[in-house]
């Protein structure tokens, strides 16, 4: 373990990131503190309570700055960590008072937490995310709806109020079509790359100011993987199989396991 | 990437900061007991979060970076009204709305 044994002064709380093995090799940055109870070791640093009190708080989440850094500081540090060891990973602002505390609480909650790293060790979390183009997916192979086809035609033909009438009746069909494709995408997605992982979550769509993308997020999972070559070649022929219908993918990751450890835990 | 462009997904882009979000904010082990910040904190700061992210659009349009300038969060002003926000989707919700601080 190369973090530090002795605690520096940069403030009386322990902000605790996630949870390791006792025995996990970390390569942690200089600043990360390793407190080792038992058979787990809580991955903290020491923050100021003038930066993490419940009082202060509201204010700083008022900060724009201030929540950005913070929050891609945990993110941060959880995936260096990922690099060496499986890691359990702690909500943001998960702040202990005092040491005797944290130590209470990896005590208390050793057995739990140690089922928790089991469930993770040797695995990484990939999200996927899928994108429609609707332009795309009105002239693509998608589209089995022969109206859809004769009016996007026709339309093209055509001039004035008559055009616009097509137009608009052209956007509601494609529009319903949409939402028939994108559940069928969705769920489709979801059981082939459940079935090429340990398990499986889909997580809320983003809206396209969030996604700055112009295309529709019609698909938002994320997976925990042992085999991640064979997962990404799923994604590879998934992204394959619906390219023509205007479908793009996207993966991200590593993340460290958020959506495959237990929500509470310290809850007697 | 060129070798994972091949294979005619996206990825091994930096993370996107909604991305982030949604797992740091919504996910990872909650500690209940004795701990400075409580769950309940947690849950309002996921709403404004949330609340940010639907503001996001104005700025984009304003074409400032919506997240370090987004006037919802500079300012007192930008504080109040993300409260009323607040209040009313917690009421449309059916929630208990919160206090103020």
């Amino acid at each position: 373990m190369s973090a530090e044994a002795v605690p520096r002064e940069d403030g009386p709380g322990w902000y605790l990131y996630g949870v390791v093995a006792a025995d996990a090799a970390v390569d942690g940055k200089d600043d990360l503190l390793l407190v080792l109870e038992g058979d787990v070791a809580g991955v903290t640093s020491r923050v100021s309570l003038d930066e993490f009190d419940a009082s202060v708080l509201p204010e700083r989440l008022g900060d724009a700055a201030w929540l950005e850094e913070k929050i891609r500081m945990h993110e941060q540090v959880l995936e260096a960590v990922l690099e060496s060891a499986s890691v359990v990973p702690c909500r943001f602002c998960t702040v202990y008072r005092t040491e005797e505390e944290l130590r209470r609480f990896l005590a208390e909650r050793g057995g739990d937490l140690s089922a928790a790293l089991s469930r993770v060790a040797g695995r990484v979390e990939l999200g996927v995310k899928a994108f429609v183009d609707r332009e795309r997916f009105t002239t693509g192979g998608a589209v089995r709806n022969d109206t859809i086809r004769e009016l996007a035609e026709h339309a093209s033909k055509v001039e004035g109020g008559r055009a616009y009438l097509e137009m608009r009746r052209l956007e509601q069909l494609v529009t319903e079509e949409l939402i028939r494709f994108k559940e069928e995408v969705a769920g489709n997605l979801h059981a082939r790359l459940t079935a090429a992982a340990d398990d499986g979550v889909q997580l809320n769509l983003q809206r396209p100011e969030v996604t700055g993308r112009e295309e529709e997020m019609l698909f938002n999972g994320s997976y925990l993987v042992a085999d991640r070559a064979r997962f990404e070649q799923e994604v590879g022929e998934l992204a394959a199989e619906y390219r023509d219908s205007g479908v793009e993918l996207e993966l991200t990751g590593p993340w460290p396991p958020y959506n495959f450890v237990p929500a509470e835990l310290g809850v007697p | 990437m060129s070798s994972r462009d091949l294979e005619g997904y996206r990825s091994g882009q930096p993370a996107q900061l909604a991305d982030v979000l949604e797992r740091v904010l919504d996910k990872g082990i909650v500690i209940a007991g004795d701990i400075q910040i409580h769950l309940l904190d947690i849950e309002l700061l996921t709403v404004k979060i949330r609340l940010l992210i639907a503001s996001a659009d104005k700025a984009r349009e304003m074409g400032i970076d919506w997240w370090q300038n987004d006037p919802f969060l500079s300012g007192q002003n930008g504080r109040k009204s993300l409260d009323d926000r607040l209040r009313a989707l917690e009421e449309k919700a059916g929630l208990p709305t919160s206090e103020d601080e």
